[in-house]
């Protein structure tokens, strides 16, 4: 069960999470930050709420949507030539 | 041509044929039909493995299939990160799948460096240090 991967895009499993959540008794932020688990390709959408609920198992702390995890703009992943200019430039 | 899709499903009923579409992924020709996304073509011939995590080099493909979660994202016509849940296949496509990546050096003692600056403070600052 602990070898459950819970952020796909930084390979960080359930292990190392709860690992680093009981050792450093911290917030789900700076399990973000020491696994980086929700700091990979999809900006954490897909396993945030995984994150927060392990952290509320470990340490009690509730989600919330101001420091902890905090969902930013934008919604998708999009490369810098969808937000202006149109040519391509490798 | 492939023996994964589904022709005739007892709720959806038969598959209608439609037009067929070839593309190339990591150099080898495939044939899907047109409204197939990439990752569904692939499916269809049993390819599920459609990148590796960049750093560990273990297999990734489709996860949600709805375009949330980026996990089947591919190079499509030299363009990196498309989703291929999320791109219709088109013809001559050429999709190449994610490789690993050269890994940057890791900290092997993260766990004995200072967590605040207060830390900082009390253990690790020496005299000779010339970083401080």
């Amino acid at each position: 069960m602990d070898d459950l991967i819970i952020c796909r895009c930084e390979e960080v499993s359930l292990a190392d999470i709860k690992r680093t959540a009981h050792m450093y008794q911290c917030s789900a932020r700076e399990v973000k930050l020491r696994t980086r688990a929700g700091m990979g390709y999809c900006g954490g959408r897909t396993c945030r709420p995984a994150v927060d609920a392990v952290l509320e198992e470990v340490t009690g702390e509730k989600p919330g949507n101001d420091i902890p995890l905090k969902v930013s703009p934008p919604v998708r992943p999009v490369s810098l030539s969808t937000l202006g200019g149109s040519e391509r430039h490798e | 041509m492939s023996n994964h899709r589904i022709m005739d499903h007892p709720v959806l009923g038969k598959l209608e044929k439609t037009e067929e579409i070839t593309f190339i992924f990591d150099g080898k020709s495939y044939t899907g039909f047109k409204g197939d996304t990439v990752a569904s073509a692939l499916l269809a011939h049993g390819i599920r493995q459609l990148r590796v995590q960049e750093e560990s080099g273990n297999p990734r493909g489709i996860y949600c299939n709805i375009g949330h979660c980026f996990e089947c994202r591919v190079t499509i016509n030299h363009v990196e990160g498309v989703r291929s849940c999320m791109t219709p296949i088109e013809h001559n496509m050429v999709v190449e799948s994610g490789r690993l990546q050269p890994v940057p050096f890791k900290s092997t003692e993260a766990d004995k460096l200072p967590r605040t600056y207060a830390e900082f403070e009390r253990g690790l600052h020496k005299e000779d240090d010339p970083h401080v």
